[in-house]
């Protein structure tokens, strides 16, 4: 009995894939985040992010990998507001991926909860199991005009109607960064030499990505601050990314 | 006394014909889509013979096809570059076929090429990364330079992949955000 749980136990091991080379790991800055929306436009523009229109935003049907949350602090008028970009967290126990009837959503062996567009039946079941909200359906298929369709992200499919899609973690650009790697005969991508939109376009830098594998990385650095926290982390989804709280004066 | 079914059977038997006359036409047509009317080898704008460039002559494939260590895409030269050559080429100067290159070269018109090997827009292919594992051209595109015309010979589809993926116990070669995009 003992070691069937035991193995169980290492078998839901979060961070399995330790033995592999990459852990993409992302911290957020609390106190930098000056709530610019920046990284959303980024986004946008990277991952061919349509346009969903008005009608479609008032019924909720919007579409953006990370968004920022805001939210109020304190009573008026000592009242504070803090911003909360939101995105994929990137769980390592991930609920949508046990929900997936077609394995669609899965983790791969960088620690990325992936997406396969072209695997996708659209039950939905993995936004509805997913706590942080970030999963986002495409309800209709969207169109670019002209000539908007010339700014499409080559390396990114456009996902049609019917299908779920996430944030994640520009993965092209990580397959860029592998593939460069490969080509200078390097084991490991270097640190910094994956950035994605977001965090290239943070203006103060609250956004910080890397390979938390390697403990060199400048996000393993911010990883280990006192101010980090994980979003609901009381759910044990073991997110990828660390928040870093605001400094209360 | 016995009872025959075949009374019963008789007023079945124009629609089992007729069922077997659509089965049969079925499998015809299926096989003259597939030997006359596939995109497997399409009629090309101008009757380019691989054989006579590659085994003929002798030209290297990535002397026209540039990018394909270099890039995803492998690359279909320009038209200046098959002039390039074709310019100083007296022999066939005057056949038909370089006739038609010389009209796309002075009308300033690329050749619309017709697209043999393809896969789908949500699919990553690099030619970069396979030649770069030693691939030979031909492992994939077959003996390219034995064909006057060029004729598809892999299915393109995805378990053609994985299998040579498996096969080669490709690092990560099965991950499906490897290829998928």
């Amino acid at each position: 009995m003992s070691t069937i749980v035991e193995k169980l136990r290492q078998y839901s091991k979060p961070g399995y894939y330790d033995k592999f080379d990459y852990h993409w790991t992302m911290t957020i800055d609390l106190d930098r985040c000056t709530g610019c929306e920046a990284c959303v436009v980024a986004c946008q523009a990277e991952n061919n992010l349509p346009i969903v229109g008005e009608e479609r935003f008032a019924e909720n049907r919007e579409i953006k990998w990370i968004r920022i949350e805001r939210y109020w602090e304190g009573e008026y008028p000592d009242i504070k507001m803090g911003f909360i970009p939101m995105l994929c967290q990137q769980c390592d126990d991930a609920p949508c991926e046990t929900a997936c009837p077609v394995y669609a959503t899965y983790h791969n062996q960088d620690g990325l909860n992936t997406q396969i567009y072209n695997r996708c039946i659209g039950t939905r079941t993995c936004a509805v199991y997913c706590p942080y909200e970030v999963r986002y359906f495409n309800w209709f298929t969207y169109t670019w005009d002209e000539p908007l369709e010339q700014q499409l992200n080559p390396d990114v499919t456009v996902r049609e109607k019917g299908v779920m899609e996430k944030c994640t973690f520009c993965i092209q650009r990580i397959r860029i960064a592998k593939d460069n790697a490969k080509d200078d005969n390097r084991r490991r991508v270097r640190d910094g030499e994956v950035v994605p939109a977001c965090v290239q376009s943070c203006p103060t830098e609250a956004l910080v990505f890397g390979n938390s594998n390697d403990p060199e990385a400048k996000v393993s650095k911010m990883m280990k601050s006192p101010r980090g926290y994980k979003v609901l982390e009381e759910l044990h989804t073991t997110p990828s990314i660390v928040y870093l709280t605001k400094v209360q004066s | 006394m016995s009872i025959s079914v075949l009374d019963a059977l008789r007023p079945a038997k124009k629609p089992a014909l007729l069922g077997l006359v659509v089965v049969v036409g079925l499998f015809v047509g299926a096989w003259v889509h597939g030997k006359y009317f596939s995109d497997r080898s399409p009629i090309q704008p101008i009757e380019f013979s691989h054989r006579i460039h590659a085994t003929d002559n002798e030209i290297p494939c990535q002397h026209c096809h540039i990018y394909a260590d270099r890039t995803p895409v492998a690359g279909v030269p320009s038209v200046s570059k098959c002039m390039g050559c074709h310019n100083s080429v007296p022999s066939v100067r005057e056949s038909p076929e370089i006739l038609k290159l010389a009209t796309y070269w002075e009308n300033r018109e690329p050749i619309p090429w017709i697209k043999v090997y393809d896969v789908p827009d949500y699919v990553h292919f690099t030619h970069k990364r396979h030649i770069k594992a030693g691939l030979a051209c031909q492992e994939c595109h077959g003996p390219v330079e034995t064909m006057d015309r060029i004729t598809r010979v892999a299915s393109m589809r995805m378990p053609w992949c994985v299998d040579c993926h498996t096969e080669r116990n490709v690092e990560h070669g099965r991950d499906c955000w490897t290829c998928h995009k």
